[in-house]
C-alpha cells in the first residue's frame, strides 16, 4: 500500500509518540526481572484488589445515582429538571481530584466541616468506600448523559404501545423504556470502571494516607517510578496489569453500547409525555435537587471555604489572606503560565492534528489516533518515561544527527497532553466531516478553485465549530492535568496541576484550595463563553 | 349501546383547537373510518378514545362507561382498549412471542393459557412458525401483523388503529386490507381506524367518518357518501368530484364567464356550490364547448380537464376520443350536486 507523504508523515508521528512508548514499555515489562517479580508480588495483588474495588465500587455509585435521575429528568414532570441535568452534567468539567479536596475538606475525620457539625469521627472520606464514592460522584456524568439521550431517543409509541395493552404508567416505564435504555446505562457504567481505574490524583490523596493505606495500580507505580531505576522496571510491569484490565472494560463497554445501537428506533411522532409524579412530585423534586446540591456544589463550597479558612479545619476568622499570597506568589504565577502556554499549544496541536488525521478519511489512522485516549494516563506517562527518558539520536548517512532530547523538558509534557487528548480533535474533526455536504468541496473544485483552495473555501469554514470544541476540551483537559504531569513534569518546574497536588498533599491545603478555586472558576468561565459562544456558530 | 360515544369533544394544542365539539358514536361490532386530509384531528380524536390524549372538553363514554367527562379521565390502560400504531411500536427488546405476550402477563393468564393464546393469535395473522424472532429479523408487513395479534390477543372491546397501512407498500397493503377484513368477521371487534386514504376507508368501513377542522362533516355508509355527500367538502374529498362557486339561473350554472347546462332534474336557484363527479360529466355528447387543457390517458379512460377560472373542471370520457390540448370539447352534465350558499 502506497501512502501519501502526508499521511506517512502523521502515521511516523504516531508510531513515534503514541504506539512507541507503550512497546518500549511493554517490552521492559516483559523482559525485566524485575517486573514479572514485580506482577507476582503481593504488593501487586493487593494494589489490583484495591483498584478493581474501588472502581467496582464507583461504577456502581455512579449506576445507581445516573440511571433513577436520568429517569426522573427525562420521562417525568420532576421540578428543577434543568437544574438537577446540569449538575448532573457539571463533574466531568472539574478534574477528579477538585472533588477528592472537597470531601477531604467535609469528612476528614478530625477536622472535616461535616465532623465539626455531627461530632468528631461521624464520617470519613479516607479508605476504599471513600474512594468509590468520590470517583463515582465525579463520574456520574459518563451514566447520567448516555442514559438520559438514550430515554430520549426511544420512539414514545412504544410506551404509549404498553399503555394500550393494560400496563400502568410505572410499569410501562419499567417494562419498556428502562429495559431499552440499560445498555447504554451499562456501557456508561463501564467508562466509570475505567475512569476510576485510571485515576490517580483521588486514590493518592484518599488511599495513601488512609489507615490501613488502600493502594491502587495508579498510586503503586508511582511510588515505585520514585524510586529509580529499579522502580521502573516494577512499575513497568504494574502498568501491564492496569493496562489489560483497561482494554478488558473497554472491550466490554464497546460490545455493550453495539448491542444497544440495535435497540433504538428514531424516535417520531409526538414527543412523549413526561409521567406525572403526582402526589410525590414535590418530596421526589426536593430529594433529587438536595441529593446532587449535596454531590455536587457542597464539596465545591468546602473548598472555597477551605480558601478562606486561616487554618486548615478553622472556622473562626476567615480572611483572604491565602488568595492574595498565592495570587501573587511567583511560584503560582509561573505555573499557571506554563500551564496556559502547554494548554494552548496542546490545544491547537489536537485541533490541528486531530482535522488533518480526520481528512485523510482512513479509518485505521483515526482508530490508532484515538486509542491512547482509553489507555490509563499513567501507564502512557510511564511508557513516554521509559521511551525517551535519554536522548534519541537519529544518525543521518553518517554525518548529521537528529537528537530528540525530550527527557525532563516541558516538551515532554507537550507531547503527553497531545496525544492523550487527540481523541478530541479526531472524534470532532471527522462527525464534522462526516455532517458535511461532499458537493460543497466538489463545487469549488469544479468552480476552479485547487484542492488545497476548496479545503480552505469550503470546507474550512464549516468546521470551525467542532474544530473550536475539540480545542477547548483539549485546552480544559491539559489545563487541569495531573495524572500525566505528575510523572513527566522536569524537576522544579510545577504546573497548575502538580502544584496543587503538591500543596494539598504535603504542605498548604487552603493553599491548594486558592488553586483549585481558580481552576474551578476558569473552567465555568470557558464553559459559558463556549456555550453562549455556541448557538451564534450554528446560525 | 354504543360501544364508543363522544360528545362536544374540543382538544386544543396551545393555542391551535385542533377538535371543536366534535360528536360521534360507534355502535358495538361496527368498523368505523376517521377519513380526513392531515391536519383534520383525526389522529388526536383517536388518541383521545385511546386515552392518550385528554379532551379540554366534552364526554366520552365506551360501552356506556364514562371514561372522560368534567373531572375524569381515565387512563389508556384502564380503558380495555387496544391499539395499533403507525411506527407498529412493537418492542425491540421482546421476541415475537414476548411481545405478544404482553398483555396477557399484565393481566396475570397462566403460563399455559397465555401460550395458546399468544400461539393462537399469531396464527390469526399468518405468523405462526415466527415466535421465537426478534423484531430486528422482521419485515414491515410482519412486524405489523405482530402489532395486529398483540392488540387481539386479549380481546379488547375496541381495537384502535393508526393509519395501519399506510407504511406498507401498495402490494402488501391490499394482503393486509384483505386480512383485516376477515379478522373483523371472524372476531367481531369493534374497530376504529384512522386514515388519509378514501379507497381504503371505502374498502374496509361500515360507515365512513369524514373529518374535515376538527369536526365530523359526515357519518355514513361508503355507499351513502358517495352517492348523497352532505357537503361539498365530503363530495370533493370522497368522490375526487370538481367543486364550481357560481350562480345557478334558469337551468344554467354561470361560473367563470361559461355557462355550463344543469340537469332538468336539478333544481337549483341562486348563488351556490355545484359539485360535479368525473364521471358524470360527459365529453363529446353535446352541450356547450369548452378549451381543453390537458387529456390524461388511465387506461380504460381518459380523463378530460378544463380550465374555469382558478378550478379545474375534470371528466371521464372515451380513452380513443381526440381531443388536443386547446380544441373546444363539447361538456355536458349527467348528473351533478348543488348546494346553495347559506342565506343571510
Amino acid at each position: 500500500m502506497r501512502l501519501p507523504v502526508g499521511t506517512a508523515s502523521l502515521v511516523a508521528l504516531l508510531l513515534l509518540f503514541a504506539l512507541a512508548p507503550l512497546a518500549v514499555l511493554l517490552g521492559r515489562a516483559f523482559t525485566g526481572h524485575q517486573a514479572l517479580a514485580a506482577v507476582a508480588s503481593a504488593d501487586a495483588l493487593l494494589a489490583l484488589r484495591g483498584t478493581v474495588a474501588t472502581s467496582l465500587g464507583a461504577a456502581l455509585w455512579a449506576f445507581s445515582l445516573g440511571v433513577p435521575l436520568s429517569l426522573l429528568v427525562t420521562r417525568t414532570d420532576l421540578a428543577f429538571a434543568p437544574a438537577v441535568r446540569a449538575l448532573c452534567t457539571l463533574p466531568s468539567a472539574i478534574p477528579p481530584f477538585i472533588w477528592a479536596m472537597g470531601w477531604i475538606a467535609l469528612a476528614n475525620p478530625k477536622a472535616g466541616l461535616l465532623n465539626l457539625w455531627w461530632g468528631p469521627g461521624t464520617v470519613d472520606v479516607y479508605g476504599a468506600l471513600g474512594i468509590a464514592f468520590v470517583l463515582g460522584t465525579a463520574g456520574l456524568p459518563l451514566v447520567f448523559l448516555p442514559t438520559a439521550a438514550a430515554l430520549s431517543r426511544i420512539d414514545s409509541s412504544l410506551e404509549e404501545a404498553a399503555r394500550m395493552l393494560g400496563a400502568g404508567p410505572a410499569r410501562a416505564l419499567l417494562t419498556i423504556t428502562l429495559p431499552l435504555a440499560l445498555p447504554a446505562a451499562l456501557s456508561g457504567t463501564a467508562l466509570v470502571f475505567l475512569f476510576s481505574a485510571s485515576a490517580f490524583g483521588v486514590p493518592y490523596l484518599l488511599g495513601v494516607t488512609a489507615t490501613p493505606p488502600t493502594p491502587t495500580l495508579t498510586t503503586r507505580i508511582f511510588g515505585e517510578v520514585l524510586m529509580g531505576a529499579g522502580g521502573l522496571e516494577r512499575a513497568a510491569g504494574l502498568s501491564l496489569l492496569l493496562l489489560a484490565l483497561a482494554i478488558a472494560v473497554l472491550l466490554l463497554s464497546r460490545w455493550l453500547s453495539r448491542a444497544g445501537r440495535v435497540r433504538l428506533s428514531s424516535g417520531k411522532g409526538l414527543a412523549l409525555r413526561p409521567l406525572p409524579l403526582g402526589r410525590a412530585r414535590w418530596p421526589l423534586s426536593a430529594l433529587a435537587l438536595a441529593l446532587v446540591v449535596a454531590l455536587v456544589l457542597l464539596p465545591l463550597f468546602a473548598v472555597f471555604l477551605t480558601s478562606v479558612e486561616p487554618v486548615w479545619g478553622q472556622l473562626e476568622g476567615l480572611t483572604f489572606a491565602h488568595w492574595s499570597h498565592v495570587l501573587s506568589s511567583p511560584r503560582t504565577l509561573d505555573a499557571a503560565c506554563r500551564s496556559l502556554v502547554l494548554a494552548t499549544a496542546a490545544g491547537g496541536l489536537v485541533a490541528f492534528l486531530g482535522l488533518t488525521i480526520a481528512l485523510t478519511r482512513r479509518r485505521w489512522l483515526e482508530t490508532l489516533a484515538d486509542a491512547p485516549y482509553a489507555v490509563p494516563g499513567t501507564v502512557l506517562a510511564l511508557g513516554l518515561l521509559v521511551a525517551f527518558s535519554r536522548d534519541l539520536r537519529l544518525v543521518v548517512a553518517d554525518r548529521f544527527a537528529l537528537v530528540l532530547a525530550l527527557g525532563n523538558t516541558l516538551w515532554m509534557l507537550l507531547v503527553a497532553y497531545v496525544v492523550k487528548h487527540l481523541a478530541f480533535g479526531v472524534r470532532n474533526a471527522s462527525d464534522g466531516l462526516a455532517q458535511l455536504d461532499p458537493s460543497l468541496e466538489e463545487a469549488a473544485r469544479v468552480l476552479g478553485a485547487t484542492r488545497g483552495r476548496a479545503l480552505y473555501d469550503a470546507v474550512l469554514p464549516q468546521l470551525k465549530a467542532p474544530l473550536t470544541t475539540a480545542f477547548i476540551l483539549a485546552f480544559l483537559a491539559s489545563m487541569t492535568e495531573l495524572t500525566l504531569s505528575v510523572l513527566l513534569v522536569p524537576t522544579g518546574r510545577d504546573v497548575l496541576g502538580t502544584l496543587i497536588f503538591e500543596l494539598q498533599s504535603y504542605a498548604d491545603p487552603n493553599s491548594a484550595a486558592v488553586v483549585a478555586c481558580a481552576f474551578v472558576a476558569v473552567v465555568l468561565a470557558v464553559l459559558g463563553a463556549s456555550s453562549a459562544l455556541g448557538p451564534k456558530e450554528a446560525r | 349501546m354504543a360501544a364508543v360515544e363522544l360528545q362536544g369533544i374540543f382538544k386544543r394544542y396551545g393555542t391551535t383547537p385542533v377538535v371543536k365539539g366534535l360528536s360521534l358514536s360507534i355502535a358495538s361490532g361496527e368498523l368505523v373510518a376517521l377519513l380526513g386530509p392531515s391536519g383534520c384531528g383525526k389522529t388526536t380524536t383517536l388518541r383521545m378514545i385511546a386515552g392518550l390524549e385528554r379532551p379540554d372538553a366534552g364526554r366520552l363514554s365506551i360501552d356506556g362507561e364514562a371514561v372522560d367527562g368534567p373531572g375524569l379521565h381515565v387512563p389508556p390502560e384502564r380503558r380495555g382498549l387496544s391499539m395499533v400504531f403507525q411506527s407498529y411500536a412493537v418492542f425491540p427488546h421482546r421476541s415475537v412471542f414476548d411481545n405478544v405476550a404482553y398483555p396477557l402477563e399484565l393481566q396475570r393468564v397462566p403460563a399455559p393459557e397465555r401460550k395458546a393464546r399468544v400461539l393462537e393469535a399469531l396464527a390469526w395473522v399468518r405468523l405462526g412458525g415466527l415466535e421465537g424472532r426478534m423484531p430486528q429479523a422482521l419485515s414491515g408487513g410482519q412486524l405489523q401483523r405482530v402489532a395486529i395479534a398483540r392488540a387481539l390477543v386479549a380481546r379488547p372491546k375496541v381495537l384502535l388503529l393508526d393509519e395501519p397501512l399506510s407504511n406498507l407498500d401498495a402490494r402488501l397493503r391490499e394482503e393486509l386490507r384483505g386480512e383485516l377484513a376477515a379478522l373483523r368477521a371472524r372476531l367481531k371487534t369493534t374497530m376504529i381506524f384512522v386514515t388519509h386514504d378514501q379507497a381504503e376507508a371505502l374498502a374496509l368501513a361500515d360507515r365512513v367518518a369524514v373529518m374535515n377542522g376538527g369536526v365530523v362533516e359526515q357519518l355514513d355508509t361508503p355507499q351513502a357518501l358517495y352517492q348523497r355527500p352532505a357537503t361539498p367538502f365530503v363530495a370533493s374529498f370522497v368522490g375526487g368530484a370538481t367543486v364550481l362557486s357560481g350562480v345557478a339561473k334558469d337551468g344554467h350554472f354561470h361560473v367563470a364567464g361559461v355557462a355550463l347546462l344543469l340537469p332538468s332534474t336539478l333544481a337549483a336557484e341562486g348563488e351556490g356550490t355545484l359539485v360535479l363527479r368525473p364521471e358524470d360529466v360527459r365529453v363529446f355528447q353535446g352541450g356547450a364547448p369548452l378549451p381543453l387543457s390537458a387529456r390524461l390517458f388511465v387506461g380504460s379512460a381518459a380523463e378530460y380537464r378544463f380550465a374555469l377560472g382558478e378550478t379545474v373542471l375534470r371528466a371521464l370520457g372515451p380513452p380513443d376520443a381526440k381531443g388536443l390540448p386547446g380544441d373546444a370539447v363539447p361538456v355536458s352534465l349527467e348528473r351533478a350536486l348543488f348546494f346553495p350558499s347559506k342565506l343571510v
